[in-house]
């Protein structure tokens, strides 16, 4: 079976609380009429125990369910956080290079992957233009084309990961 | 300047509210065994009153859900307030209300009313059926064996309680037609706001909204 992915874990603990919540009603309805019977007797303290682990899990249940929802609510928080971050590191470091406004644009797209032709279409503006932007934009950075340019902001996501790296293998 | 990373981002305001799985499963859950109760089951029966306490049960956790479930489906995230609901139902003729992280103010307002209307019906189906969930199956069993003895005794109890049950049968009628009007008024609410606002209301409490992608 394959496992459940987060993003179903919660689905799955919700459907089991309803089953749970659902033993729980019933059980505790039928404990109450037989005890309001007058039938106590050893069958019922069973009864009325089941009835008591079934309140429990109850209760676990919900607490599992509000804390997987609370972490999941936090790994999106800190996602949209990462990435806001991202953005304001490589908007420094091009005030840092001071790339004008248009080279900024056009850096930010070659960031994200666009190449001359699409550059160039979103800005209307001449391929060779935005060629010699980017030639602009990786002299005032001091790599030697784009997969330099695009690795200086990679490498600041991923370098302690190296670092450790090249620990172990000294 | 243009700032490219955040100026592509989606922007929308506040953005509508992401229920839950559990608040979904309990909010279809009670539209189903309502609806059943209404129109399928035989009233009284033994099928109507397993369904009735499902609901009880769905009625349950979306209330201590209330108050333990995370911020939006929390009561103190949409207290019961009539002048903004008001508010809300006038900003909506003009074409224009503000979005809401929770219930909307009319909505919340019709959530408790529904809240009340299906207690007020579980209660007395409970005081109809007696506490018992499995009572009404056991004597539909016994009768299918051919054992009639039980509802001689049945009867006899029924004769004694007879001006309480009425009273009971008539509040049970009331609160059930009076939560498919209000039901009727919700569904036409979410309607009217998901077209004039163009927002989709339905939708939220349909599926899980994925985590947004930038």
């Amino acid at each position: 079976m394959k496992p459940l992915g987060p993003r179903r874990r919660p689905i799955a603990w919700a459907i089991f609380l309803i089953v749970q919540t659902l033993a729980t009603v019933f059980f505790v309805g039928d404990a109450a009429a037989d005890y309001l019977a007058g039938q106590i007797s050893a069958h019922l303290v069973f009864e009325m125990l089941v009835a008591l682990a079934l309140a429990l899990g109850m209760a676990f249940g919900v607490m599992v369910l509000r804390q997987t929802l609370e972490e999941m609510r936090a790994q999106d928080a800190a996602l949209a956080t990462a990435r806001g971050a991202l953005a304001d590191v490589i908007a420094a470091q091009f005030t840092d290079w001071g790339l004008t406004p248009a080279e900024r644009d056009v850096g930010f797209l070659a960031l994200k992957g666009l190449d001359v032709a699409e550059i160039a279409e979103l800005r209307g503006r001449a391929a060779g233009t935005v060629r010699a932007q980017l030639t602009r934009i990786y002299a005032k950075a001091g790599v030697s084309g784009r997969a330099q340019f695009a690795a200086w902001f990679v490498e600041d996501l991923l370098g302690e990961g190296l670092d450790v790296d090249v620990a172990t293998r000294e | 300047m243009t700032d490219l990373a955040s100026s592509r981002l989606p922007r929308k305001g506040q953005a509508l509210p992401s229920w839950d799985p559990l608040l979904r499963l309990a909010h279809w859950g009670i539209a189903g065994v309502v609806l059943a109760n209404y129109a399928f089951t035989k009233e009284g029966g033994s099928v109507h009153i397993a369904l009735g306490w499902a609901g009880m049960a769905l009625l349950l956790l979306r209330l201590i859900w209330g108050f333990v479930g995370p911020r939006e489906a929390r009561f103190a995230s949409f207290p019961p307030n009539p002048m903004a609901a008001l508010r809300h139902l006038g900003g909506l003729l003009r074409g224009k209300a503000p979005q809401y992280p929770s219930h909307n103010p009319a909505g919340a307002l019709m959530a408790y009313a529904l809240w009340a209307c299906l207690a007020v019906l579980m209660l007395t189906g409970l005081g109809m059926s007696g506490l018992s969930p499995f009572a009404r199956a056991d004597l539909e069993a016994a009768v299918a064996e051919g054992d009639w003895s039980v509802l001689v005794e049945e009867d006899g109890d029924a004769e004694g309680e007879s001006p309480y049950g009425d009273v009971l049968e008539e509040v049970h009628e009331v609160a059930a037609n009076l939560i498919l009007i209000l039901a009727l008024l919700h569904v036409a609410g979410v309607a009217v706001e998901s077209r004039a606002l163009r927002r989709n209301l339905l939708a939220p409490m349909l599926i899980t909204r994925r985590g947004r992608k930038g």
